[in-house]
């Protein structure tokens, strides 16, 4: 019985949840790409204009950046200027969450069909890569290993710390714009 | 709770074994379908494979309505457009590949455009768009193998912008795949060679990579089984027809079971290497595949172990500590490359092809690192690695 109530505030919390880390990524993902140079050379093999996507099927949570050139990202929210390029689509709210909660890497997520990929392979494995690195900068390394396939060796505590607190203040700085305008 | 989870799907019916081409009739009709295109290429006529295909179905008063024979080995969506123009015209109303990878991913492109209609293959381009079934479908692997059979998989060159458009979807599984050893009876000793070290590492990957599961498991270990003991029997005596046919098995096999586990790095090189340096796909299959294992062995040493059983047999499984067993599955395979290596000069190592330079291994590098199947190997591969395994492979 009490299951049954609590169940509802579960969905809905589950839900927000994944809202907030799809507006967390997509502002991270603009933040990380105008500090790290290893970011910025994967994403400029990216067209200027490339439109990434990803998303909850059918119709739930999403998030989109544009490449505006020379590697960098620009966060557009949930509605995108024109069809994107690129979809990567959890086929339920229950795997997103599981990725985002970091209870399933994302490649383990890609091996058991949890996402759909709608667009060009190889760049979806560049978002990939992009997204692995991104998490290793801003989540302490324990959580990362859960989230990635390999934590990367090459990345040390200094330079971890301070990207990572440079992407959480643009995070943030990001959010406090957003409220305002 | 478990953290495991898996999806497996195959509904392929598999016609295998003595005169199988001659049901090709009855399934046929079992779908109402009458009038029959062949999409094949002209390899395939001139070795007279289209005969025993062609005259099952007239025996049983099936005519086949239209045959098309030029398929290009990297097929097009000017082909694929030609092709629909032909079935169209010819009002048939299924369809049946005889050939390898191109002539198969050929007549699923076909398949497509003659269902849902259009000329331009590229608007169906990608996963799940297509939405409904397709016309009777059916295939004759001439190889053994792609697996092309029995992956819901079609890849198609479009010319203009010099891209490869990749179609995915269940519906592009043919209704049926007809496995005879007529059909593989006269593959020349280095095609032969080549298609079962394909076959082999579909098997191993499926077997090694992230998305293995207890399904598409006992496949990849059954088709290995199949190779390790009818290869160097049938490259010795290339008319043993069950030697074929199991060879033939074994590729289905192997294709089932990657298809539903998806493969790795072995293959990320492969589609590197084919597409810079034009190499064949087997045999880039055959040249990676014991250094990718190597650079894997950590994380795959468990269930490469297990292989060197379906490998090497029973009795070197049991006299091996298991502690050695990856390693020695490793061996078993390099002792595979090098017995095939003295009988068709198969080459082993990138140097031995003549056809790549040192130069491009960088180029390659890269490439692989954006391939799809990367994604699943089970072991991350960064750029440098990529380059230290080309570097192993080179001689």
């Amino acid at each position: 019985m009490l299951a049954k109530r609590i169940q509802p505030m579960f969905f809905q919390a589950r839900r927000l949840y994944v809202e907030l880390m799809f507006q967390v990524m997509g502002r991270a993902l603009q933040a990380v790409s105008e500090i790290d140079e290893t970011v910025q050379q994967e994403a400029n093999a990216l067209p200027e204009g490339f439109l990434f996507e990803m998303m909850v099927m059918p119709d739930g949570a999403r998030l989109i950046v544009e490449h505006t050139g020379n590697g960098r990202f620009r966060y557009l929210g949930d509605s995108a200027p024109r069809a994107v390029d690129l979809s990567i689509q959890f086929k339920h709210i229950a795997h997103a969450f599981l990725v985002l909660s970091f209870q399933e890497k994302t490649s383990v997520a890609f091996a058991n069909d949890r996402m759909l990929v709608d667009g060009d392979i190889s760049r979806a494995i560049r978002m990939t890569r992009i997204l692995n690195r991104l998490e290793a900068f801003i989540l302490p390394k324990l959580i990362a290993k859960r989230a990635v396939k390999e934590y990367p060796e090459n990345i040390h505590l200094p330079e971890k710390l301070l990207n990572a607190a440079r992407i959480y203040l643009k995070v943030a700085t990001n959010f406090v714009e957003t409220v305002k305008a | 709770m478990t953290d495991k989870f898996y999806e497996f799907f195959c509904p392929v019916k598999v016609i295998a074994g003595k005169a199988a081409l001659e049901h090709i009739p009855y399934e046929l009709s079992g779908l109402a379908a009458k009038r029959p295109m062949i999409i094949t290429d002209k390899g395939v006529r001139a070795a007279g494979l289209l005969d025993p295909v062609v005259s099952a179905c007239e025996e049983s008063g099936l005519d086949i309505v239209s045959i098309y024979d030029d398929v290009p080995p990297d097929s097009s969506k000017a082909v694929v457009r030609d092709i629909a123009g032909i079935y169209r015209s010819e009002k048939c109303d299924s369809i049946i590949a005889v050939g390898g990878g191109s002539a198969i991913d050929t007549a699923k492109a076909v398949n497509i455009l003659v269902s849902e209609g259009g000329d331009d293959i590229a608007k169906y381009s990608g996963a799940g768009v297509l939405k409904h079934p397709l016309k009777p479908f059916f295939v004759v692997p001439t190889t053994a193998g792609t697996g092309s059979e029995v992956t819901a998989v079609a890849v198609i060159a479009d010319t203009e912008k010099h891209v490869k458009l990749p179609f995915t979807s269940s519906f592009l599984l043919p209704n049926a795949a007809i496995i005879d050893p007529r059909m593989t009876l006269t593959l020349p000793p280095h095609i032969t060679a080549a298609t079962a070290m394909d076959a082999l590492t579909h098997a191993t990957e499926a077997f090694t990579c992230m998305a293995k599961n207890p399904l598409s498991d006992a496949y990849a270990t059954a088709a290995i089984k199949k190779i390790t003991g009818n290869l160097l029997k049938v490259m010795d005596n290339p008319k043993d027809a069950d030697g074929r046919l199991e060879l033939a098995q074994a590729s289905t096999m192997a294709g089932i079971a990657f298809s539903n586990s998806m493969v790795g790095l072995v293959h990320a090189l492969g589609h590197a290497t084919g597409a810079i340096c034009h190499l064949p796909h087997g045999l880039c299959m055959s040249l990676y595949l014991p250094y990718v294992l190597e650079y894997n062995l950590e994380t795959i040493r468990e269930p490469l172990g297990e292989l060197l059983l379906y490998l090497d047999g029973a009795d070197v499984y049991a006299a091996t500590p298991a502690s050695r067993r990856a390693e020695a599955a490793i061996s078993a395979i390099r002792r595979m490359r090098d017995a095939l290596y003295k009988r068709c000069e198969l080459p082993r190592t990138l140097k031995e092809t003549g056809k790549v330079l040192e130069s491009q291994l960088d180029d390659i590098a890269r490439a692989a690192l954006d391939d799809g199947a990367i994604m699943f190997n089970p072991k991350e591969v960064s750029l440098d690695d990529a380059k230290a395994v080309l570097a192993r492979a080179w001689a």
